[in-house]
């Protein structure tokens, strides 16, 4: 869990002691402790510089906008890279980015949401499920995980705020399935599902078999 | 690094463009002054640069006049591949921009330690040397930042060293952070010299981390140290 920022004083757009332009307005003392209490500051890492736009989301262009919300979450993922499998995180980008196609985008839709995200790889990272799930996208940007092993089917949406929302389908043969829905703290949410037998949907071993019920 | 003249829009624009192959996101960076002069209507004043980054954000470059930084987000590939990119980056950017005197050179490290735990006491002087000592009687810390600066006097270099708590992105963990930031002011010009100090920052930065963090600590993770 180490890296490297290649790092010289903060940049003047990441929050200077004084603005330059006022420092003639205060006195030599003013400006220093300023200074001092500025150097105080845990400063975050140069590689979070982004812009704040200057348009409204909805006045955005579409690629501007999926850009933008892709590479948050793909930053965010960085925090926790060190505790994901590079295969499993290399395709997980490439889902997003194809959750994220401009070609194919609703209108209307919302891209991913970095706390929608967080939620996601909070949850992951703790149930650290053997099988991916198939991803999807809420209306609203919140990501939607399913896990599928036969024709029962487990879903899973990431709520912002550490939130999930959970719909267990599981069928009998020859009859209507059973329905099972839940909204818990993401930290509950493995002692929400255990009821369900969480090695049904997560473990290799269950692909394509049968609940045992 | 920083240099000590400014780099005017159109030699900006040219550096943004050299590096494109090689970080294909490209970023407009705004910052908005004010500038005041008594009698005289305030004016804005917009700065731009630009940020540029790999498509999985992995790899960033900001170029903010009169700064070149680069920045490397987990996963870590190690210190050799990391000198490399930035021997690579040099090159393009001296070849676009030309010699420029550089008044700062400086690395920082950000390191994360994620410690399982359900409590939201802090037990830091079990994984930590740095830490502030509070009165016994005020009871258990919640949260803690503090901050050193010294100076290395080996390499002519200034350690600004953060230690705090840090919400973590993990369930069920604590996390802390130990936060180098290490800088040469005057540092050497030609490549040669450039290449050795980064070398002796990077050295520095292993000993300061190993300083810093007790054995439970390293049992928690195997550190790139790169």
């Amino acid at each position: 869990m180490s890296g490297v920022v290649f790092h010289p004083q903060m940049p003047t757009v990441l929050g200077p002691t004084v603005p330059p332009r006022l420092e003639e307005a205060f006195s030599a003392e003013t400006n220093e402790i300023a200074r001092l209490v500025a150097g105080l500051r845990n400063q975050p890492s140069p590689a979070s510089l982004r812009s704040e736009p200057r348009l409204a989301p909805d006045e955005q262009p579409l690629e501007t906008r999926l850009f933008d919300a892709l590479a948050a979450v793909k930053i965010l993922t960085a925090q926790v890279a060190m505790h994901l499998d590079g295969e499993w995180r290399r395709k997980l980008f490439g889902q997003l980015d194809s959750l994220h196609d401009p070609e194919e985008w609703e209108a209307g839709d919302e891209p991913v949401g970095p706390s929608s995200f967080a939620t996601f790889l909070k949850a992951i990272l703790s149930i650290r499920p053997e099988r991916r799930p198939g991803l999807g996208l809420s209306h609203t940007g919140n990501i939607i995980a399913a896990w599928t092993t036969g024709r029962d089917r487990l879903t899973i949406e990431f709520l912002p705020n550490d939130r999930v929302r959970w719909v267990l389908a599981l069928y009998h043969d020859g009859e209507e399935p059973d329905r099972f829905a839940g909204q818990t703290p993401v930290s509950r949410l493995a002692e929400g599902i255990t009821p369900y037998h969480s090695e049904h949907w997560f473990s290799h071993e269950s692909k394509g078999d049968e609940f045992t019920r | 690094m920083r240099f000590a003249a400014a780099i005017d829009t159109a030699t900006l624009d040219k550096v943004s463009s050299a590096f494109k192959p090689l970080y294909p996101r490209e970023e407009l960076l705004r910052g908005v002054q004010f500038q005041m002069n008594l009698g005289v209507t305030p004016s804005a004043v917009e700065q731009i640069g630009y940020r540029r980054s790999s498509p999985d954000q992995t790899h960033i470059l900001l170029l903010i006049p009169p700064s070149l930084l680069m920045s490397q987000l987990a996963p870590y590939p190690g210190w050799d591949q990391f000198f490399t990119r930035f021997c690579r980056d040099w090159g393009v950017w001296k070849k676009s921009v030309g010699y420029r005197k550089i008044i700062r050179i400086g690395v920082r490290y950000i390191n994360r330690i994620d410690i399982p735990s359900s409590e939201p006491v802090v037990y830091e002087e079990q994984f930590l040397s740095v830490y502030p000592q509070i009165p016994e009687v005020l009871g258990p810390m919640t949260q803690y930042a503090v901050q050193a600066q010294l100076p290395i006097v080996d390499i002519g270099c200034n350690l600004t060293l953060n230690s705090s708590v840090v919400p973590s992105p993990l369930l069920g963990h604590r996390s802390f952070v130990i936060d180098q930031d290490i800088g040469k002011d005057n540092p050497p010009q030609n490549d040669d010299g450039i290449y050795q100090l980064l070398k002796q920052i990077r050295a520095t930065k292993n000993r300061v981390f190993e300083a810093c963090i007790t054995d439970r600590a390293r049992e928690l993770f195997e550190p790139c140290l790169g």
